[in-house]
């Protein structure tokens, strides 16, 4: 049952001077789960993803992607991995069936293999109707598209993805949950980070809760219902569990980052 | 009413203070603080321009009048209006005022957006100029006559805010063009194309003056009552009238000018009335219909060179391809082969132009000049990739390949503009000969690694964003344009040395194998570095993915 971690991090850190960012995060991602890595603003989310991905280097501490060590050996874990980072990685004076082709070309495919899949992404994405537009012309939700489209194509074993559905229209975030499921059913993992909880919900089997730098949570859903559970005085009442609901992801979030807000305070002067 | 006049000069005073925050915040970084050296120098030198160029045009106002010329105070004022409306296209060039349309989400009124893009434009360092330099001719006529005072005040008012509203409205109608990708681009060739024209008014001057003077003294004829319609000349015709105390003509002059303000100022209000109503200019087009029939589009294919190294190769050209003024630029080097070939066909000049004394250099000048023009590019790596730097760092490619790949880009234009540059040289100055043609390849052996090493370094060390579509305030870094500027003098003076020494001796093949062994060495050199560039890269990440991802 407790195989090797697909992702694994060990007392991962990172300062920006005086702020510590990331502080001795642990984490565990097992092979084939769709991992939800949550945390309010600032928290260290995408500190965290860039870290794992070779973006940024860590202050301290080590990280492990499919049992590699990725400070000694980038290039190898970066040919089994996709990313979509925060700024999305783009090539803005490509067309965007070049890029894709660029992108395929620099994991190692062959240039046919590149243009095969080249086209049938562009396909599946809905973006091979403006073969020559430019990608600095595509509109947000299309480059976030493409983005992805650029992360898969060369099948990766790992995918890290910094806010992928953010500025995606319904369609589209359709289209990338079931890819990304039919990814998950061929055995790939996926790390994604979202402020979306219900998807988060939705997509993952396991989510880890950073906060301010920490690691507060990490588990399956049900892992995590039950710790939050155990942790609320019986009979409180707001917990939903005492109501017999299952508790939402965005309960179980706001408990554990402590994100209530007091009632009383309140803005007086506003409508 | 004074409860909005109030909130108005609130408004103001915030947007003011705006201004110096995001000036003095900048200051944090010693970037921003090396920034400000040289402002503080450039300020210096535009003070020391401005009170010197006051002195000269009042001097030379004070003279036009009391030697009864005053008509000629026209050439002062187009002299200051052209230079008010061109030195911010060269040197601050097209670039959205970052604050302006920002600040249209606020409850702005009208008035006090327009009133802000004036207030912008009134603290350019041109505007100071053109206002000292105005000032300088109001003192100049004052001097000569004190009782047109008065009267010169309200000329060169009137005429000072036909410069600034001028100016305001054409950066206005700029900054719409450049605001959608394709009419940017447009504008950029544009650009390029009006400067590359100045080069040609010294050759065509020179062409002239080999005509027949009646022929010159005809454009004069037509031009003199053309200019004295326009602003300027109206300005210095409502002073001249003013002399000679034809105050009714004067007054008309004046009126003309004033109709000019009104209308230039009318132009910007429809401008910025456009964008303060929020216009749309996006640049999202309708998606048309799937193409039948598609065919797969295959990479390039570079025999020799690994897959990525390819790939990035590919992506080079296509940027390049895809960028009008990066091109334009790359054909600069034939065209100064050309005014130095005007030039030296000058009578005039012919004793003045080196290539004119030594065609057989025009070679070896030219290709040096040609590696000049690539440094812009070869220095700043990475400054078109913006936020792809990302993906480099992500994908599974050393940067040893990706920089390999760009130094081949830049190897293989440098190589086709060298053949350009070739055939150029032999249509306008002759075949060049054999042994100054491999001195020439040669010392292009040893300065184009140079180059390239430095470049490599200086593009991890020193990178900066770049809009390959786009011109003005994309300066390198100053630590690029300084470091450029030592290795251009170092590479130069090395080739110059060796090249003289050559013909000292009448030799070139000397030149040839000096040059060979510097190449060796400075191939050498280049190997080591590109060698070394993958962990500099890593090193560098954060501050490379900073900068090149900044908004």
């Amino acid at each position: 049952m407790d195989a090797a971690p697909t992702i694994s991090t060990q007392g991962l850190t990172r300062r920006f001077g005086d702020l510590l960012a990331v502080d001795n995060v642990d984490l565990r991602v097992a092979p084939g789960q769709f991992f939800g890595f949550l945390g309010p603003n600032g928290a260290g989310k995408s500190t965290t993803i860039k870290m794992l991905t070779g973006l940024l280097a860590p202050t301290s501490g080590r990280i492990e992607i499919l049992g590699l060590d990725l400070e000694k050996n980038p290039v190898e874990v970066k040919r089994q991995i996709g990313v979509v980072p925060e700024g999305m990685a783009l090539f803005g004076r490509l067309a965007g069936s070049e890029f894709l082709n660029f992108a395929g070309r620099m994991y190692g495919l062959d240039r046919q293999t590149a243009a095969k899949r080249s086209a049938e992404l562009l396909d599946f994405m809905q973006l091979a109707d403006q073969p020559k537009k430019l990608v600095t012309d595509y509109s947000h939700g299309m480059q976030k598209k493409l983005a992805m489209a650029a992360a898969v194509i060369h099948g990766p074993k790992v995918l890290f993805l910094d806010e992928p559905f953010e500025g995606v229209d319904a369609i589209a975030a359709g289209t990338l949950k079931a890819m990304l499921q039919g990814m998950i059913a061929r055995g790939a993992t996926i790390f994604l980070t979202s402020h979306v909880l219900e998807i988060v919900e939705r997509l993952c089997s396991h989510v880890a809760i950073i906060h301010q730098g920490r690691l507060v949570a990490q588990g399956s859903l049900e892992e995590l219902r039950a710790g939050v559970a155990a942790q609320t005085p019986a009979g409180s009442g707001d917990g939903g569990t005492a109501s017999g609901e299952k508790m939402t992801l965005e309960q179980i979030f706001l408990r554990t980052v402590g994100g209530s807000r007091p009632t009383d305070q309140e803005l007086s002067w506003l409508g | 009413m004074s409860e909005s006049a109030g909130q108005e000069r609130a408004q103001m005073v915030a947007i003011a203070w705006l201004r110096w925050r995001l000036f003095v915040n900048a200051l944090r970084s010693s970037r921003g603080q090396l920034e400000l050296v040289s402002r503080i120098l450039v300020s210096f030198a535009f003070a020391v321009g401005g009170l010197g160029g006051a002195v000269v045009m009042g001097f030379a106002a004070s003279l036009m009048i009391s030697s009864g010329k005053p008509e000629t105070l026209a050439v002062l004022f187009w002299f200051v209006s052209i230079f008010w409306q061109v030195f911010p296209i060269m040197a601050t060039a097209f670039t959205n005022n970052p604050d302006s349309s920002d600040l249209l989400r606020f409850p702005l009124s009208y008035r006090s957006y327009f009133l802000v893009r004036l207030a912008y434009g009134a603290f350019d360092p041109v505007t100071a100029l053109g206002s000292m330099w105005s000032l300088g001719i109001l003192v100049g006529v004052g001097f000569a006559r004190p009782a047109l005072l008065p009267w010169a005040l309200l000329v060169l008012l009137a005429f000072a805010a036909f410069n600034l509203l001028f100016m305001q409205m054409v950066f206005a109608w700029v900054e719409r063009w450049l605001a959608q990708r394709r009419t940017r681009e447009l504008m950029g060739i544009l650009f390029v194309l009006v400067m590359l024209s100045f080069q040609l008014i010294a050759p065509l001057v020179a062409h002239f003056e080999k005509r027949p003077r009646p022929d010159v003294q005809r454009y004069v004829e037509i031009l003199v009552p053309v200019q004295g319609i326009l602003p300027p000349g109206l300005a210095a015709d409502a002073i001249a009238q003013g002399v000679n105390s034809r105050f009714m003509t004067a007054f008309g002059s004046l009126a003309l000018l004033g109709a000019f303000v009104l209308v230039i100022g009318y132009c910007l209000h429809l401008r910025l009335l456009a964008q303060y109503r929020g216009e749309n200019l996006s640049e999202v087009a309708a998606a048309s219909a799937l193409p039948n029939g598609r065919s797969l589009h295959l990479g390039w294919n570079l025999p020799g060179f690994a897959a990525p190294v390819a790939a990035v190769f590919e992506k080079e050209i296509r940027y390049l391809l895809r960028s009008g003024p990066m091109l334009l630029t790359l054909i600069m080097p034939v065209f100064v082969l050309v005014i130095f070939r005007f030039g030296a066909m000058n009578p005039a000049r012919r004793h003045g132009t080196f290539l004119a004394h030594m065609p057989d250099m025009a070679f070896p000048a030219a290709a040096g000049y040609t590696l000049l023009v690539l440094t812009n590019l070869a220095y700043n790596n990475f400054g078109g990739d913006a936020g792809g730097i990302q993906f480099f760092y992500a994908s599974p490619v050393s940067f040893r390949e990706i920089v390999l790949a760009k130094n081949l880009t830049h190897a293989g234009i440098l190589a086709l503009e060298i053949v350009v540059t070739w055939i150029g040289v032999s249509f306008l100055y002759g075949w060049p000969t054999f042994d100054v043609t491999i001195a020439t390849l040669a010392g292009l052996l040893f300065a184009a690694p140079v180059n390239f090493s430095v470049g490599n370094l200086l593009s991890i060390y020193s990178p900066k964003k770049l809009d390959f579509s786009s011109f003005g305030r994309q300066r390198a870094s100053q630590m690029t344009v300084l470091t450029s500027l030592g290795v251009q003098i170092f590479v130069l003076g090395v080739g110059v040395l060796v090249f003289w020494l050559a013909r000292h001796y009448g030799n070139f093949w000397i030149a040839t194998l000096i040059l060979l062994v510097l190449a060796g060495i400075s191939l050498s050199v280049y190997r080591a570095i590109l060698n070394r560039i993958d962990s500099l890269a890593q090193d560098r990440r954060e501050t490379l993915v900073a900068e090149l991802c900044r908004a």
